[in-house]
């Protein structure tokens, strides 16, 4: 299931998105539950192959669920009122944990170690490495989870707290950030002898606008802006 | 006003609404209005969790009937939902004057036809709205704050 799992959005279209991937990926455990019954087979394919969307990689906690529901012998309303409550935090836990915080972070990371003179294809190497060591991770964990929930995967989910798990990321982006920002500002062929300078401001106006979350991010998103372009201004004209 | 947004949304407490709406609503709960779900424990602990933070609340259409002026007075900034049309008319029904509808997400399903990319509406959600809109109801689709406001005679036209 995890292999099949990877091609989940395989065939996404507007109109039903993830539905034909999950039916994709149920298959094997659908094949087992209806072995005597080709007929039951085919509509509960149809059944998983309608609407469903979700983050394609929290989707494996629906896929786990789901496959331990049909296993268990859950009737089908259940199991589509599971899907339909499920699929909505799964895309929000999805899309603010990954596309908001792991990729970005991890491709801060790499871009952390090109500027401190680690060569271009290490710095890449490095990013689809880890990147796909988190995404991978996840689907494994997830499927698991579901698998060993069921139903009550919603407690589960509760406490593995992974909107605690991006906020905490995204402390470290914001850090990852700073350093970035400090590191090109301050290299030979960015804005030179400022370097410690600004990279110094740099960091202090990413910690303050993480410390002081969204009232402070505006105004220190400013300063820093000013202060970068006066810095600017003077390296022209000197 | 501390209702705030009156939204049918398939996926209930989900990004749009959390994220979307919620920074520029700034609301303090959540309150899904659904007969069904307001009866199931389970559902209610997977709906809640597409909202980590703020109060979510699930009750059932006769018990926010009850409930409205009291959410209509209190401080407290208040978004309801429902999943489908027919329980937001149910809900708004006889109180409709002034109330503006958000259509925010119905998807296909075997007896709905397109109407938005976003919208798809059977016979009956057709009726209902324009129900709505007769009792003085303002209903408009808009998926997310900063996209276009589609009105009720464009949604409805064939």
């Amino acid at each position: 299931m995890l292999f099949r799992s990877l091609l989940i959005q395989g065939a996404w279209n507007y109109g039903t998105m993830l539905g034909p991937g999950f039916a994709f990926t149920l298959l094997p455990v659908l094949r087992r539950v209806h072995a005597e019954d080709p007929a039951a087979l085919a509509s509960s394919i149809e059944r998983h192959a309608e609407h469903f969307n979700a983050h394609p990689y929290l989707a494996s906690v629906a896929l786990g669920a789901v496959a331990r529901m049909e296993s268990d012998g859950a009737d089908n309303e259940t199991v589509r009122r599971f899907k339909t409550a499920l699929r909505g935090p799964l895309g929000g836990l999805g899309d603010t944990l990954v596309w908001a915080t792991w990729l970005p972070l991890v491709a801060v990371g790499a871009l952390v170690l090109y500027w401190f003179g680690v060569p271009g294809w290490v710095a890449t190497l490095t990013f689809v490495v880890v990147y796909n060591v988190g995404h991978l991770g996840l689907r494994a964990w997830g499927l698991r989870l579901g698998l060993e929930a069921g139903r009550d995967v919603g407690t589960r989910l509760t406490e593995a707290d992974l909107g605690g798990w991006a906020r905490r990321l995204q402390h470290l982006l914001v850090l990852g950030l700073g350093v970035l920002s400090g590191t090109i500002l301050g290299a030979p062929d960015g804005l030179g002898s400022f370097g410690p300078v600004v990279a110094g401001l740099a960091v202090v106006g990413f910690v303050a606008g993480l410390v002081g979350g969204h009232r402070a991010w505006r105004p220190a998103a400013a300063v820093m802006v000013v202060v970068i372009a006066l810095i600017g201004a003077w390296g022209i004209l000197s | 006003m501390p209702v705030v947004l009156y939204r049918v949304d398939e996926r209930l407490i989900h990004g749009q609404v959390v994220v979307g709406w919620g920074h520029e609503l700034r609301p303090d709960r959540y309150i899904v209005v659904d007969d069904a779900i307001a009866e199931s424990e389970w559902e209610q602990e997977l709906y809640a969790l597409g909202a980590p933070q703020g109060e979510v609340g699930f009750v059932s259409v006769a018990d926010a009937r009850d409930r409205l002026d009291a959410w209509a007075t209190e401080a407290a900034r208040t978004v309801l939902l429902t999943r489908d049309i027919a329980s937001m008319r149910s809900l708004l029904d006889g109180r409709s004057a002034g109330v503006a509808v958000n259509l925010g997400g119905v998807h296909a399903g075997s007896d709905r036809t397109h109407a938005l990319e976003y919208l798809y509406l059977t016979e009956r959600d057709r009726m209902d709205l324009r129900e709505l809109e007769r009792q003085g109801a303002v209903v408009t689709a808009r998926n997310l704050p900063d996209a276009q406001q589609v009105p009720l005679d464009t949604i409805l036209a064939p």
